[in-house]
């Protein structure tokens, strides 16, 4: 869309959103138009870089309350303005960019803690808080959300319902969407729904489900219950250097298989040991990294240590690197995503997130591999396997072009090239187009190749839910305006 | 221009969200643009398309700022120390639009009337110099209270008042105006023969020990804080029951990094203290650092100070800064000072 400011239209809805929140919590200044300009999706980063302009929106609206976003909802049905939460802009698929202008509809404003139950074992809170914030609180009356992803201290945490996030203690504790109880969500007509407030029953298909990970395109989720969990008396870390990382991969599946309940794992292959565990921990190794931790009452987290270190030792490691390095690895954990440690322009670069079964994704990280090294024999490949699950887990791989082409129209053109033929080699071999950051701008137009004729149910729910097709049109492979 | 001298700080801030969580304006206001990303991308902006330094918005964004400088304690832990100088980078592009005649009409106002102040008198007699700034004096208990404690150790001194030492304008973007009157003011010290100068206002003090290093103006005095004055007294005092919530200077955590005085004092004092809110990082100053925040924006000042009532739960506050207890007071908490609760502990 993009209004002209002198346009009286402008002037006319904008009066209808400051009716809505209040004055000050409307804004269409340049520096705010800016910052939600560019999120962590490397192709605003880039645009910007080269001196252009990234899309703007035409306002940016912090609604303080749920009914002040269905207020808002409901205006933008009226005039059939885009609309496009907005977290901590962190997401890295480009989710909250506003491509076709309109509203950005900033959650940040929504950070209440609601209640902390006890009883349960329960946080409500609304979604705009931020994850690090939300952290602090539940600490403070002594529990944890165990929550941890790297971003925690940039996301909200609607953000990670939308995009169906992971922390890093997500092996024992879940995905965002293994934390979540209920959710209160505005439609994109302006209603606002719960979903039933406990995550199992058979009471009808699962709508809680339905919304996590629907990347703002289904509604925006104003308030959500989150478990807690107390905080464990230990928690306990132990690394080991294999040969490589396939017998690695036995090793971590191993510890899957034995059914006993590591709080994390994570395995890097050998250029990612030889790149990142080398420079973050100053740990000079050749062979794959893995590392482990365990957490609980002292005397069941020793034993299990024992049990999975006794794993690791039959699967014949190189080294033991004791629990020392696995330590220092936990306590550097986010030092790998700050600047400079974290690659930067002039690269290019980009998280090829996939998740397989166990019988598959070595193939899989193969198959991205090969694809990119073959194709692109310029660019770095590096991975790991973060997020484990007794049936399989994740890779978190990268691909690193030292420098991308000066021209913009170039360098996203060779950018796209590496997501499509990296993803499509990914779903091949048994892999999907995400793991945790979700689809977004960035892998929309690979939607349909994943579903299938499945890709169908998902735009009918869209179209019926959102009927004006405002909510964040042109993501997660649905229609633009 | 200035901000040129920061290219690597624009490099690493304007793509990383890393500790947006700390920024107490963008708390405040819920703006994407009062981020430490968000003034980078502003100054990037900016650095590549020079006539933008004429942009309101960008230009009154720059001027919200807290300059609190969490990013620096917070940053710094994942750095070994070396972490981006996000402040700088402000203090920078503050001088570029100063330079470039953009900045706001208020602005100018405020730097020509403190520039105005920068004289000062002398009273007593003594080897020891205690310096009143603007806040220090808007609370008279604090330099009563300082008396209190000098008598009670013994100590004879001078006492200076009067107004700018170059603070004020080095935050508003005029450092040459600064670096004049800090020289005016190191020459007045310098000629009054004395060993220690004691300031209560933590600006006062990261004023003479950081930038006037910086300018290369040299003071012939040992610069304390008062608490680390006080400290040195080593007082006795009687025990106390009640429980205080210590607040954090921006200035003395973040500028001088972890100044251990304040620390020290509570602990001889025997202050049962209990933790600020839910971390240790965030700023609970409500501005301090900018320093005249509340002149050039009443209401986020306002904000700011509101939000720090809504996370603390102390019944009693203390702040090594005269500007927060003085702000925070406004917004009806009750907060002393070091100065004056080590006196009522005597
Ligand atoms: C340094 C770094 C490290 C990261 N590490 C991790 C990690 O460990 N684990 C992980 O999962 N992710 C990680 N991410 C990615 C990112 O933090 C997540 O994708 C996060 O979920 C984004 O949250 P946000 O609040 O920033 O959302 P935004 O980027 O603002 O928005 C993301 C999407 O969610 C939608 N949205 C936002 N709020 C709502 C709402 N209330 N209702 C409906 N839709 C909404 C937006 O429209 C958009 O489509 C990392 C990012 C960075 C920058
Ligand atoms: S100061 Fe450090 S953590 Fe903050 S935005 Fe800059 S580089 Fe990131």
């Amino acid at each position: 869309m993009q209004l002209a400011k002198d346009n009286y239209m402008y002037q006319m809805i904008r009066c209808e959103l400051v009716d809505a929140v209040g004055k000050e919590f409307v804004n269409s200044g340049s520096a705010d138009g800016l910052g939600h300009s560019v999120d962590y999706y490397w192709i605003p980063e880039m645009w910007h870089d080269r001196g252009l302009e990234p899309q703007k929106p035409d306002f940016v609206v912090h609604p303080g309350s749920t009914e002040e976003v269905a207020k808002v909802m409901k205006i933008a049905n009226q005039y059939k303005i885009p609309v496009t939460p907005w977290g901590g802009g962190s997401g890295s698929q480009g989710g909250a960019l506003p491509i076709y202008g309109g509203i950005i509809l900033d959650m940040k404003r929504m950070n209440k803690v609601v209640e902390i139950d006890t009883r349960t074992l329960s946080v409500t809170c609304e979604t705009g808080i931020n994850a690090q914030h939300l952290e602090w609180a539940v600490e403070k009356a002594g529990y944890s959300t165990m929550h941890f992803p790297a971003s925690i201290a940039c996301a909200t945490i609607g953000g990670f319902l939308a995009h169906r996030g992971t922390g890093v203690l997500s092996t024992k504790y879940g995905k965002i969407e293994d934390m979540v109880m209920s959710l209160e969500v505005v439609t994109p007509t302006g209603e606002i729904i719960n979903t039933l407030p406990v995550p199992r029953h058979a009471s009808g298909p699962d709508l809680t489900m339905l919304f996590l990970g629907s990347e703002g395109t289904l509604g925006v989720m104003t308030k959500v219950t989150l478990k807690i969990h107390p905080v464990p008396e230990a928690r306990k870390f132990h690394a080991f250097l294999f040969p490589d990382m396939h017998s690695a991969m036995t090793a971590g599946a191993g510890l899957m298989h034995s059914r006993l309940q590591p709080c994390a794992i994570r395995l890097y292959d050998g250029p990612e040991t030889a790149k990142l565990i080398k420079r973050v921990l100053g740990i000079d190794r050749e062979g794959a990294y893995l590392v482990f931790g365990f957490d609980g009452p002292e005397k069941i987290v020793d034993l299990q240590m024992e049990r999975a270190c006794e794993i690791c030792r039959n699967a014949n490691p190189k080294e033991d690197l004791g629990t020392k390095s696995g330590e220092a690895w936990w306590n550097n954990r986010y030092k790998f995503f700050y600047p400079p440690y974290m690659f930067h322009m002039p690269q290019a670069f980009g998280t090829l997130d996939t998740v397989a079964t166990f019988g598959k994704i070595e193939n899989v990280y193969w198959a991205m591999k090969n694809t990119v090294e073959t194709n692109f024999p310029e660019a770095t490949f590096i991975g790991h396997f973060s997020h484990w699950y007794d049936w399989g887990c994740m890779l978190y791989a990268r691909f690193i072009f030292e420098k991308a082409p000066e021209d913009p129209a170039e360098a996203a053109a060779l950018y796209n090239r590496v997501w499509d033929m990296a993803i499509r080699a990914a779903i091949k071999e048994g892999g999907v187009i995400n793991e945790h950051h979700g689809v977004g701008l960035k892998l929309g137009r690979l939607m349909k190749e994943l579903y299938g004729p499945a890709m169908h149910v998902l735009e009918d729910i869209k179209k019926q839910l959102d009927p004006n097709n405002i909510m964040n049109p042109g993501k997660m492979g649905f229609k633009g305006v | 221009m200035h901000i040129n001298q920061f290219t690597e700080v624009i490099s690493a801030c304007r793509f990383c969200f890393m500790c947006r969580h700390l920024s107490a304006v963008g708390q405040a206001g819920c703006r994407e643009a009062d981020t430490p990303r968000g003034r980078a991308l502003i100054a990037d902006s900016i650095r590549m398309h020079p006539e933008k330094i004429a942009d309101a918005d960008f230009v009154d964004t720059i001027y919200r700022s807290d300059l609190a400088g969490s990013n620096r304690f917070h940053c710094d832990g994942y750095h070994d120390g070396k972490g981006y100088d996000e402040v700088g980078l402000q203090l920078a592009l503050r001088r570029d639009i100063v330079e470039a005649g953009t900045q706001p009409e208020n602005v100018k106002k405020i730097a020509d009337e403190f520039e105005k102040t920068a004289d000062w008198k002398v009273e007593g007699a003594g080897d020891v110099l205690y310096f009143t700034d603007r806040y220090s004096q808007s609370t008279p208990e604090i330099a009563q209270s300082f008396a209190k404690l000098a008598e009670k150790g013994a100590v004879k001194y001078r006492t200076i008042s009067g107004g700018c030492i170059g603070k004020v304008l080095r935050v508003l973007g005029y450092a040459d105006r600064s670096k004049a009157v800090a020289k005016k003011f190191a020459a007045f010290i310098n000629g009054l023969g004395a060993k220690t100068l004691v300031v209560s206002n933590p600006a006062a003090y990261d004023t003479l020990v950081n930038d006037y290093k910086e300018y290369g103006i040299e003071l012939k005095v040992k610069v304390m804080h008062s608490s680390e004055f006080i400290a040195n007294l080593k007082l006795a005092y009687k025990p106390i029951k009640e429980s205080v919530g210590y607040i954090e200077s921006d200035f003395l955590k973040n500028y001088v990094k972890n100044y251990p005085y304040p620390a020290e004092l509570l602990k001889q004092i025997g202050a049962k203290c209990e933790p600020i809110g839910t971390n240790i990082e965030e700023s609970y100053t409500a501005g301090e650092a900018a320093v005249v925040l509340p002149l050039l924006n009443p209401t986020l000042t306002g904000q700011l100070a509101g939000q720090v009532a809504k996370s603390v739960d102390n019944e009693l506050l203390l702040t090594a800064s005269p500007y927060t207890r003085r702000t925070l007071s406004d917004a009806n908490l009750k907060v002393l000072t070091l100065e004056e609760f080590a006196a009522q502990s005597l």
